[in-house]
């Protein structure tokens, strides 16, 4: 074997075998395996009962059997195809050689085929399923023990072609060994001392096989990882009273009651990982149906939210942008004057400065809203910060004639923070108590922002408006992306405020002022306090 | 055109923007009065000439297309010049629908203003013209008696003398008389003149009763 570098680490846990089963399926697997257990308890009495009648049924059986676990087969070989799992290889192999060996076992069993002319033997039947009893369980014990490698990928099929063909291949020895001429075994009553008693060698396959079980189910039990592993062990459990009830209960004899019960946990047990998948492929699919369309969604809301940011630059960009070219339109046409102004022209020029830096910042701003390379954090004075942006955005003169109240505790205690983040909240939550009291008569806009640090090792920030206040109806929505009041508001300001003050360990909230108004507030931790949240909340 | 009396009227609460389109106005000599807020333009005294105004979509309290509204309702309607900063169609269309004559979308050619503050001037100036005559007229309406007014809509409506007579059930002599005056007290020189001055008439008082 050649196991690749990449182990399967990294593997997504989408695939059957790289599962982990979830509770309700453990304790589903366990009442089956209970249930299971009661069934022998109940035909016990009976079990020696002869059945010799039925075995018109055997072929059809045994077809069962065959398909079951060659889809099986089939099955793993596909999930091999896609995980290239070792372990998934073996499991396959080993399916395939259970139910390959259905096919001379049911041709040789005597009393079914003779009318066909096949020439059968009792003790090749019976060689057939001691090969099969006592082959699958090493498989499984190969699957559960071995370490689980990746093979190549360019490998893969190649891989596959192998473990047919070697299972294959062993199958045809063993029929050639047991159907040769040559073979003395057909003479021998190694298995069978006659049809319907099982021989000396026969008492050893039992008593191994259930070993053999016994320890795939302790290796399964040590592994006990995926959904697979958990049915397989309610496989074996299955193939175990199966043994138990055809070799014991039914005291080894064929077509006993016992022996055709043991039968029927035969094709449950050969069953359970086919149905198993099947489920699970179900339940995949639709997880992947699901994610693919959240996965759908989130890409237009990533789509949208580019769509939103480049119309926020556009209407940022453009208001400065416009009053640039028309100042200087207008600078232009004085010059042209008969008798040029140049006072006047001066004053266009100024103002075109003035907005090109205003542009600058328009840009920097939506830069610090959006991009990363806001890690830096270091210790801040609120207060400071609050002062600063006040004075920066010229709240006093934006509101009028109304009243800007600083209500500022001096005793607040320094908080963890980045500072141009902090700014540009502080700096959208008044903008937005401006906003909001545009309605309002100059004089009675009242603005007020408070701060106060609470005891318990957090700052609370208030910006208090006198506007309408909020909608109650809208209330909860006003934090979600491109939710907005404003007609041409792009609803992004509150989204990236809370965020912001979410990634500082903080929160923001809104509440109603009294008697009119908005409240939005907000809380930092402060920074004496080793608060290990902030660092790693980014 | 008159444009020493005429005065445009800018509103825009960006001042960088208000300062720029007042001085792109003033340097092509047109008598700008600039307001922060539409309240401060109402509070404004009244202008009693030909007017435009140039009016920020987006403006403090209501919307540039309210305020449009509100304008007309309360009788200082005047042509509507919008600027924005981000104009889509439906907005356009609503603005010209309800009577702007321009919706500019910063930042836009300094000519596109002038023309349109010109083209708005013009319509302002003429409009008032129009509504002065409409006055006039009305004054000289009101001058005519009642009976004068009954027979003037016969007279329009190309009936003779004669006629006129049988209808009232008067002599031909009295409506002669009252025909003579009604032509003399509204300045008609013909017949044809009086239809058309009848035809203004009921036109303005249909409009005043709209």
């Amino acid at each position: 074997m050649t196991p690749s570098s990449d182990q399967s680490v990294g593997e997504p846990a989408l695939l059957l075998s790289s599962f982990a089963h979830r509770q309700n399926q453990f304790w589903l697997a366990g009442s089956i395996l209970a249930v299971s257990v009661l069934m022998p308890v109940l035909i016990a009495p009976h079990a020696g009962r002869s059945l010799t009648d039925w075995v018109v049924v055997l072929p059809a059986y045994a077809a069962a059997v065959l398909v079951i676990e060659l889809v099986t087969s089939t099955f793993l070989f596909a999930l091999f195809y896609v995980q290239r799992s070792r372990a998934i290889l073996i499991l396959a192999a080993g399916y395939l050689f259970s139910g390959a060996l259905v096919a001379p076992w049911v041709v040789t069993f005597p009393g079914i085929f003779s009318s066909l002319g096949i020439e059968e033997s009792i003790q090749s039947a019976a060689a057939f399923a001691a090969l099969k009893r006592l082959g699958f369980p090493l498989f499984i014990l190969a699957y559960a023990v071995l370490p689980d490698v990746q093979l190549a990928r360019r490998l893969v099929a190649s891989w596959i072609v192998v473990a047919v063909v070697s299972v294959l291949a062993v199958i045809a020895i063993a029929c050639w060994l047991v159907l040769g001429d040559w073979s003395s075994l057909r003479l021998s009553n190694a298995f069978m001392r006659d049809a319907l008693t099982p021989g000396l060698l026969w008492r050893l396959i039992p008593a191994l096989a259930i070993a053999l079980y016994l320890a795939g189910i302790v290796a399964l039990a040590a592994r006990r990882r995926t959904i697979l592993d958990l049915w397989l062990v309610v496989v074996l459990g299955t193939l175990l009273i199966e043994i138990i009830q055809i070799s014991y209960l039914g005291a080894g004899v064929r077509m006993s009651l016992g022996w055709w019960a043991g039968r029927l946990y035969g094709l449950v047990s050969a069953s359970i990982v086919l149905v198993v998948m099947l489920a699970e492929t179900i339940a995949v699919y639709a997880r992947l149906a699901r994610a693919t369309i959240a996965e759908r969604r989130a890409r237009q809301n990533r789509l949208t939210a580019m769509e939103a940011l480049s119309a926020t630059i556009a209407h940022e960009v453009n208001q400065p942008l416009g009053s640039m070219v028309t100042n200087a339109n207008a600078g232009l046409r004085w010059l042209a004057n008969p008798q040029p102004e140049l006072d006047e022209a001066k004053a266009a020029m100024h103002r075109i400065v003035e907005e090109g830096h205003r542009a600058n910042k328009v840009v920097s701003g939506i830069r610090t809203m959006f991009m990363k390379g806001t890690r830096e954090r270091t210790p801040l004075d609120l207060n400071l910060l609050i002062e600063q942006v006040v004075k920066q955005s010229a709240v006093a003169a934006r509101l009028g004639h109304g009243a800007v109240t600083l209500d500022l505790d001096c005793q607040a205690p320094f908080v963890i923070g980045n500072a141009i983040q902090l700014q540009q909240v502080v700096a959208n939550l008044i903008d937005n108590a401006i906003e909001a009291m545009r309605a309002v008569p100059a004089r009675q806009r009242r603005l007020r922002i408070a701060t106060t640090g609470r005891e318990h090792g957090e700052v609370v920030v208030s910006i208090e408006d006198e506007g309408p206040g909020l909608d109650p109806a809208t209330l909860d929505r006003i934090f979600e992306p491109f939710f907005t009041t404003k007609p041409d508001g792009m609803g992004m300001g509150l989204m990236f405020c809370r965020s912001a003050i979410e990634a500082h360990g903080g929160r923001l909230w809104t509440s109603t002022n009294e008697p009119k108004g908005a409240v939005f507030s907000f809380s930092l931790p402060t920074s004496p306090q080793p608060d290990p949240a902030p660092e790693e909340n980014e | 055109m008159n444009i020493e009396a005429s005065l445009v009227f800018v509103i825009d609460d960006n001042p960088a923007m208000r300062a720029s389109v007042e001085s792109l106005l003033r340097s092509v000599g047109h008598r700008v009065a600039a307001f922060h807020s539409t309240e401060d333009f109402l509070a404004a005294e009244h202008h009693n000439g030909p007017a435009c105004l140039v009016l920020d979509v987006r403006l403090p309290g209501v919307s540039g297309l309210e305020f449009q509204r509100e304008l007309k309702r309360i009788g200082r309607g005047c042509p509507i010049i919008f600027i924005t900063g981000h104009g889509d169609v439906q907005m356009s269309v609503a603005a010209m629908k309800a009577g702007a004559i321009e919706f500019l979308t910063k930042p836009f050619r300094d000519q596109d203003l002038l023309d349109a503050v010109h083209k708005g001037l013009a319509m302002d100036i003429e409009l008032r013209k129009r509504v002065k005559e409409m006055e006039a007229l009305r004054l000289r309406f009101e001058t005519l008696t009642p009976r004068e007014r009954e027979i003037l809509p016969l007279v329009a409506s190309g009936l003779m003398n004669k006629q006129i007579a049988a209808t009232l059930q008067l002599s031909e002599i009295t409506v002669k008389v009252h025909r003579a005056q009604v032509m003399q007290k509204l300045q008609a020189a013909s017949l044809a003149d009086l239809v058309r001055l009848s035809d203004k008439i009921a036109e303005a008082v249909a409009g005043a009763a709209g």
